[in-house]
């Protein structure tokens, strides 16, 4: 097991400076850095001269890496485009995407996983006809779609909820948004818990289960679940990852100060030291996260515990 | 954008001629290289497989989720071909003094913020959306399936490279990646957008391609084929692109889906199509601050949008359960 | 009788229309005794089996007649719960794939202590000792070790062991082994099955053996039941059967052994392939493939006829059975 994570890990590094230095590329040769520190006049030519020595632009961009990587490593992440480090703005950012993508993981679990198992049980009658079409609905609908709806409906029609969620964005805000972030999500996990139960359910081992005159709620428990739920703890897993990164369309329609606020105003400024830094984080989120389910996988499932 | 998740898929079953009840190894091996497995005297001839293709077809056309999408589907082709056949006005044609107003005769879907007429753009929204999601998806599936394919079938080196490269795009947010790379760009056509999906979309076929060329390659007649002398390149076209394409085929559809889902998202975040293009992303963009006053002008692009992911995820569902000999 | 199954239908509705897998199949077992159920695959073997046992899959399958009488009461007549309490209590299932049909993600202990937990209200900490217990008696080495592993991490034949020690595990009154060594290597298959067969002798079990191996059958069975597109075409005691069948397809598989002393001739095999379930020939289904066919046979249906001539009761289901069995 030690051996296995240690494995994993090693495997992790390329893939980190791979998905960094292409971030990192994308960044500094499609956008001019500098373009964003003048505020919104042009730079007169002297100044984005001193300026681009000063932030080390003219070296090259291998070089540039190299340095940005360093320091990223001692905690520094640069500057932002109002001054303030990045490091201040990922504190203030991240504990708000944090707190919504762990409301987006709760719906996928409770209920995901509950329309899973039961469509999955009771395969072709209504019930399983009626949530397979609607999860195609809620997959084919795009988030920003049935986010301004909710909103519109919930918040502006009927006034449930507040349209726009506060700055300090504490939970009670966040389940609608939560919920939109979820959605597609939500559907893929539905289709998935169903696949795999209707598929186990044939299972010789689950006849096995039935033979031993174990009753049905054994089964389905003991025997059934655990099985059928390996791939879908996976799935989850590495939704993490994709969930904090695409929050970036929640967070504007119900204009949220997370991750993808900050993001979002970077680009916007071109400020490069706040979008490789947070893009650098969300990178290694989703890797952590893979690693962690990787790891789960072998827990759940003793086939690969021992190979 | 969360990738959409890949069912088991069992691609043994393209194998034309198994199950015939040959004796011998041999007979049977030899019976599926030549593709024509003689039926055995006195079956009945119901009783002899269809190849996966014509299964697959026969299925597909008695299931109405297949028809009713690949109706929806056509039309939408159509409509972007010839937008004027359904909508006589131009979409670039605004009267702000009739911004937000609703519907009235003529104008049956009323009028955006900017004083269009929803109607008319909505219908001319689709050629962007179909244009985006097919020329997208014909190059995500040429490139990812040919590295895939090669990667999967020479192995090697060139593999181990190819899969820490798709490693590498797996860990990009989908979105975050548009907004990066598309922010800078300023051309008003389709062709960023289309370049920047097939960039970041390559990865999900090639994983799915090699994987089935992996799996196709271990077939029985495919050793029999090498075994026989027969060349990479006859290997690779005649024996297993056939039996590896399916999954691909299916990933595709699905993905056509949600790369058409994408250019909105991309559009309403701003760095995708940008205005006088016609797109609904950016239509759902502009709508959304008077979503009080003028809740059509972001319903009916809605709608559109909706119903045009939906008909080639169906579609792409369809195509799925008809391939895929395991849920039967 | 232990077991006495009565005119059995048995259908499934498939995509191709409804096959009809079992066709009035009617057996018996006693205490103590073995019948061999003999075909090829589709001929209803396991589909009788499984609906004895109470584990067809409903739907696709219906049962649509027949009655399954196990000590006296009608299994198929019992509500769900108390069938429940029937199944692997008083009758056991043994399957061919031991590591499919073995739970890859609990250990071999825990599927064993869960008979004794579920069925016998045991504490988890008597049910692991009686789960010890069991593996020692079916002769797995390091037993207490062992519990605590998992399926995969055993041979095939362990696995089967395990499997057979499931099934003995409350002392059932009756075993249904649907193929027990079929998935085994030879020199395994052989050890498995005089375990089988010397835990039944103990406890005096009845004992189903499906199988499509007549070297098998010759060993352990006393009666012998050959089943062809649903229906039994012959049944009859052991030694009888090998002596003289009185059924064409019997024949047919008895020839198509390879024997030692008759090394160099060609080996016979019954022409044509088992018959589609959906479309089952009028009259005695096997008539496409039978070398003594006459026009009687493709319309009518043979009833089994009883063909004791000394001693023990035996049955055929052929026109002709009296030509088969003298020829």
């Amino acid at each position: 097991m030690g051996r296995y994570v240690v494995r994993r890990l090693l495997q992790m590094i390329p893939v980190f400076i791979g998905a960094t230095l292409l971030i990192f590329l994308m960044v500094n040769v499609m956008g001019d850095p500098i373009a964003g520190l003048c505020g919104d006049r042009e730079c007169d030519p002297a100044t984005a001269a001193q300026l681009r020595h000063e932030f080390g632009l003219d070296q090259p961009v291998w070089r540039q890496y190299l340095t940005y990587m360093g320091n990223v490593f001692t905690g520094d992440f640069g500057t932002a485009f109002n001054g303030q480090p990045v490091t201040e703005l990922m504190g203030t950012a991240f504990p708000v995407t944090i707190r919504l993508t762990v409301v987006a993981i709760l719906f996928e679990i409770v209920v995901g996983i509950v329309l899973g198992v039961v469509t999955g049980l009771r395969r072709g009658r209504p019930v399983d006809t009626g949530v397979l079409l609607l999860t195609l609905v809620v997959i084919s609908v795009p988030t920003f779609v049935t986010g301004l709806l909710l909103q519109l409906l919930l918040g502006v029609k009927w006034g449930w909820i507040d349209p726009a969620v506060s700055s300090e964005a504490p939970f009670g805000e966040l389940i609608v948004p939560g919920l939109v972030l979820a959605s597609v999500s939500l559907a893929y996990v539905t289709r998935l818990t169903r696949t795999s139960i209707a598929e186990n359910r044939r299972s010789d081992y689950v006849r096995t289960a039935i033979a031993k005159g174990l009753p049905r709620h054994r089964v389905i428990t003991r025997h059934l679940l655990r099985n059928s739920l390996i791939p879908v703890v996976t799935f989850i897993g590495t939704d993490i990852g994709a969930l904090m990164g695409g929050a970036i369309v929640t967070e504007r329609i119900f204009n949220i100060h997370g991750v993808g606020y900050q993001l979002y105003q970077g680009i916007l400024r071109q400020n490069t030291q706040t979008v490789v830094g947070f893009v650098t984080v969300l990178v290694l989120v989703f890797l952590v996260a893979n690693l962690v389910v990787d790891l789960l996988y072998a827990v759940l499932d003793p086939r690969i515990r021992y190979a | 954008m969360p990738e959409p998740q890949q069912e088991p898929y069992e691609p043994e079953r393209a194998v034309a001629g198994t199950g015939m009840g040959g004796t011998m190894d041999l007979g049977t091996s030899e019976a599926a290289t030549l593709e024509q497995p003689p039926g055995p005297d006195g079956t009945d001839p119901r009783d002899k497989p269809r190849s996966l293709w014509t299964d697959a077809w026969h299925d597909l056309r008695r299931n109405p989720v297949f028809i009713i999408s690949a109706l929806v589907i056509l039309f939408l082709v159509v409509i972007s071909l010839w937008p004027s056949l359904i909508a006589s006005g131009s979409p670039l044609k605004c009267d702000l003094a009739k911004a937000q107003e609703g519907s009235q005769p003529g104008h049956p879907f009323g009028f955006n913020g900017q004083g269009c007429d929803v109607y008319t753009r909505t219908v001319y929204g689709a050629r962007t959306s179909v244009a985006v999601g097919i020329l997208a998806t014909l190059g995500v599936a040429v490139l990812g399936s040919v590295l895939g394919g090669l990667a999967g079938f020479f192995g090697g080196a060139g593999d181990a490279v190819l899969s820490r490269i798709t490693d590498v795009f797996f860990a990009i947010p989908v979105v975050l990646g548009g907004l990066v790379l598309l922010s800078v760009i300023t051309s008003n056509t389709v062709w960023p957008v289309i370049g920047f999906i097939v960039l970041l979309g390559w990865p999900q076929i090639s994983r799915i391609a090699r994987g089935s060329v992996i799996t196709a390659k271990q077939n029985d007649y495919v050793q029999a084929a090498r075994a026989l002398g027969a060349s990479n390149s006859r290997l690779l076209l005649r024996h297993i692109a056939p039996n590896a394409i399916a999954p691909v085929i299916v990933v595709a559809t699905i993905a056509l889906g949600t790369y058409i889902s994408l250019e909105a998202t991309l559009s309403f975040l701003g760095v995708g199509l940008k205005p006088p293009s016609v797109s609904w992303g950016i239509d759902i963009s502009a709508a959304a601050p008077y979503v009080r006053n003028a809740p059509h002008a972001l319903l009916w692009p809605s709608g559109a949008l909706a119903i045009t992911v939906l008909a080639f995820i169906m579609l792409g569902d369809a195509v799925r359960d008809a391939l895929d000999p395991k849920l039967r | 009788m232990l077991l006495e199954v009565r005119d059995l239908h048995v259908e499934f509705h498939t995509r191709d229309g409804v096959a009809r897998a079992v066709n009035g199949v009617s057996y018996g077992v006693d205490a103590g005794e073995t019948l061999a159920v003999l075909g090829e695959s589709g001929s209803g073997k396991s589909v009788t089996a499984q609906t004895v046992m109470g584990i067809l899959d409903v739907p696709p399958g219906r049962i649509t007649a027949g009655e399954i009488l196990f000590e006296g009461r009608d299994l198929l007549k019992l509500k769900e719960e108390e069938r429940r309490k029937v199944r692997g209590a008083e009758m056991a299932m043994i399957f061919q794939d031991a590591l499919s049909a073995l739970n890859p993600v609990l250990t071999v202990g825990a599927q064993l202590a869960e008979m004794f937990t579920v069925h016998r209200g045991m504490s988890r900490k008597d049910a692991h000792a009686r789960a010890v217990e069991l593996m020692d008696r079916v002769r797995i080495p390091a037993a207490r070790e062992r519990v605590r592993q998992y399926p995969h991490q055993f041979s095939g034949g362990m696995r089967q062991r395990i499997m057979i020690a499931m099934a003995m595990a409350l002392e059932p009154k009756l075993i249904i082994a649907d193929e027990p060594t079929t998935a085994l290597d030879v020199t395994v298959q052989a050890q498995v099955m005089d375990l089988l067969a010397e835990l039944q002798r103990e406890l005096r079990m009845g004992l189903i053996l499906i199988t499509h191996d007549l070297g098998v059958v010759a060993d352990v069975a006393d009666r012998i039941a050959v089943m062809y597109a649903g229906r039994i075409v012959e049944t009859a005691p052991v030694h009888d059967i090998y002596k003289a069948p009185a059924h064409p397809y019997t024949r047919g598989l008895l020839e198509s052994i390879p024997r030692l002393d008759q090394k160099g001739q060609e080996l016979y095999a019954i022409k044509g392939l088992p018959p589609n379930l959906t479309r089952i020939p009028p009259g005695c289904a096997f008539h496409p493939r039978c070398p003594m066919a006459q026009d009687v046979c493709r319309t009518d249906v043979p009833p089994l006829y009883d063909v004791t001539e000394s001693g023990a009761e035996r049955g055929s289901a052929c026109h002709f059975w009296r030509e088969c069995l003298h020829a």
